[in-house]
């Protein structure tokens, strides 16, 4: 059930180490933004050529296809950064301070070793279609960068699983209710208020006061 | 006998249940469900390979078999449709359209029993045609209808259920991206499911209404109608909310008449809403915010379907879907009764978890046990136990499921739009709105029943297109 939650940061390596990355990872999201962004047009004017001039793009399905692993994973590690991923807070949303961390690096280092066999074995699926030149059916893009991102994107993923483990060992350490750079469970109230704010901000330019 | 030996001994469908168990544990304990659904598939594959081929091959193969499926499962054309649902309703906030609409609502339909309750489920509905999402819907409406209601005098309960309840109307009225989901998880086609929502999200919008004028009709003081305007004064509010029904014509033309894809009519509308938003003075700083918010959303949304789809290449290995569909067959009672515990069951799932992680994570196990309690995969309405085709209810189920999920974002304890409308009207507490949006939980349960009762109301759209 969780949006968006809240990062604290501080002076601290890690806080510093969590910015610069999350710059990283919001380039990468901006970049997927911009794919979707690309398919509205190159759909819409597929549409309309075919339409109006009975010209569609030549390759379209082919495209779209390879666009698409672009804008399922560049993002990735943001989304887990800012606590995007969709999990079950039943349990965890009930504990706090040191069971909660341990709970929570329990739960961290577990993605993290999924991830890295999932690197691996993208990495040797890109591999095989990079060795023998595979390409789409249509048009003959190659197929091999689009199943490269994969091992990519989950590498800039297990990187920013790896700041998580950090973060939690410190607060398993530390104790406390306040630990940096990582996303802090908020109650369901809390959630929608902040996600009512930032969709009412957007709400009031639309209607341009 | 050693531990390995007896885990290799195994039959499949321990292995799948034994796998199944632990990926629930994974999701109790807060694991993100698209990674505890990939690793209980991983270590599921590795645990049947290396039954049939010793540790070290099973393995391999089980790594080689995991790493194709992110990259080939998220390359389906099919899903291409989520990302341009998902930019129009970021998008739409932009373009200006609720007050629209709202303000047409009023005019047209404002002179009934509860005139402004009925306008504002309509213009939600309306709203609905350009965003897949119930918790934005309710977020919007919390803040232009609820001040409205309050000035003529409502009650500020009902004010914001009626705003809380409105909301759930998004997921069933196209675009919905939870019907696409639900699609791809199930293998039917995409345009047919988003037509078959159109009907069902409209009769609830009915529904609603009807429940509104017979409250103001028994209810004193319940606030007037709003009456005094004019015809002239009705046709010019339309101009304004009419991007609302160029998108649904898209959307209707695209599908219904077959003349493009989903995917084209999804981009086709949320071109059509960019070209407004930018009319309204949305700048390149607005539109970065609804791109990064359109790929987080996206990113999650492909996340979830890859990691499940990894547990259901296991589960087909593991056999554990036709277990459970021949225990399901198997049980001694009506059909129809056991399909009625199962929604029961998703109604209690529902209060716990999110909408699209609860379909997620038991479609792959439900869904062929429903298509088998109907008769099975090619069987006709005649021979069916439900009367429709094994398409049709996959169709009907996938319809059900979702307006069943929505029902849960009303309940408590953590009905999402509730504390959404709280959050953004403060004078309204949680418990304000769990009480205010109690006469549409027997609303929602009346539309379910006919729903379950009367699978035509889904269906004929979708065999008029020729799709079931």
């Amino acid at each position: 059930m969780s949006s968006s939650s809240r990062v604290l940061g501080d002076d601290s390596y890690l806080s510093k180490i969590d910015r610069l990355f999350l710059r990283l990872e919001t380039v990468l999201t901006l970049a997927g933004g911009i794919v979707i962004f690309l398919l509205v047009f190159l759909a819409t004017a597929n549409v309309l050529g075919r339409w109006i001039f009975s010209l569609p793009i030549s390759g379209y399905i082919d495209w779209v296809e390879q666009a698409m692993a672009f804008f399922a994973f560049l993002g990735i590690a943001y989304t887990q950064r800012e606590g995007g991923h969709i999990r079950m807070d039943m349990l965890v949303g009930k504990i706090q301070g040191r069971p909660l961390w341990v709970t929570e690096l329990v739960s961290v280092i577990l993605m993290l070793s999924v991830t890295l066999v999932l690197i691996y074995g993208s990495f040797l699926h890109f591999l095989r279609a990079y060795q023998i030149g595979d390409s789409s059916m249509d048009i003959n893009l190659p197929i091999w960068p689009a199943k490269l991102v994969v091992p990519v994107a989950l590498s800039i993923l297990a990187l920013r699983l790896i700041l998580q483990i950090w973060a939690y060992s410190r607060a398993v350490i530390a104790g406390g209710d306040n630990p940096i750079a990582v996303p802090l469970i908020e109650d369901a109230a809390a959630v929608a208020a902040a996600e009512a704010k930032s969709l009412l901000g957007q709400d009031e330019m639309g209607e341009g006061k | 006998m050693s531990l390995f030996e007896a885990l290799g001994q195994m039959d499949s469908i321990s292995i799948g249940l034994w796998v199944t168990g632990l990926m629930l544990v994974l999701v109790v304990i807060g694991v993100r469900v698209a990674f505890a659904a990939a690793m209980a598939g991983f270590m599921g594959l590795v645990w049947i390979f290396s039954a049939k081929m010793g540790f070290d091959r099973g393995v391999l193969v089980a790594i080689k078999m995991a790493g194709t499926i992110p990259h080939s499962k998220v390359s389906t054309l099919s899903l291409s449709l989520i990302p341009t649902f998902i930019l129009i309703g970021f998008l739409a906030y932009h373009a200006g359209l609720t007050r629209a609409l709202f303000e047409a609502a009023k005019r047209w339909v404002g002179w009934l029993p509860g005139g402004m309750g009925v306008a504002t489920v309509l213009s939600a509905a309306g709203f609905a045609a350009v965003s897949g999402a119930s918790v934005a819907t309710s977020a919007v409406f919390a803040r232009i209808a609820i001040p409205e209601m309050l000035k003529l005098g409502y009650d500020k309960r009902f004010a914001a259920g009626v705003v809380a309840a409105s909301g759930t109307l998004a997921s069933l009225i196209p675009p919905s991206a939870i019907l696409v989901i639900y699609a791809i998880i199930v293998e039917q086609d995409v345009g047919a499911l988003l037509m078959a929502g159109f009907l069902p999200g409209a009769f609830s919008a009915l529904v609603y209404a009807g429940m509104i004028i017979l409250m103001a009709k028994t209810r004193k003081d319940f606030g007037p109608p709003v009456t005094g305007y004019n015809w002239a004064q009705r046709f010019e509010s339309l101009p304004a909310a009419f991007p609302i029904f160029f998108v649904v014509g898209i959307i209707v033309v695209c599908i219904y008449g077959g003349v493009g894809t989903p995917t084209e009519a999804g981009s086709l509308g949320a071109f059509v809403i960019l070209c407004i938003a930018l009319k309204k003075g949305m700048r390149w700083n607005e539109l970065k915010g609804a791109l990064m918010e359109t790929a987080k959303l996206t990113v999650m949304i492909f996340t979830i379907i890859w990691g499940v789809l990894l547990y259901v290449r296991f589960l087909g290995f593991a056999d554990l879907p036709s277990a459970f569909s021949d225990w399901i067959t198997s049980l001694d009672q009506s059909p129809m009764m056991t399909l009625v515990f199962i929604l029961l069951a998703y109604a209690v799932l529902g209060m716990f978890m999110d909408a699209i992680g609860m379909l997620l994570l038991t479609l792959p196990v439900v869904y062929p046990a429903v298509i088998a309690l109907n008769g099975g995969d090619a069987v006709t309405a005649a021979d069916s136990a439900f009367g429709i085709s094994s398409v049709g209810c996959s169709i009907w189920f996938g319809i059900i499921v979702v307006k069943m999920a929505e029902f849960c974002l009303i309940t408590p304890p953590i009905g999402l739009n509730c504390f959404v409308v709280a959050g953004v009207r403060p004078e309204c507490s949680v418990q304000d709105v769990f009480r205010g949006v109690m006469p549409f939980f027997i609303a929602d349960a009346l539309t379910i029943a006919a729903l379950v009762a009367m699978p035509g109301i889904v269906l004929w759209l979708p065999e008029l297109m020729g799709l079931s």
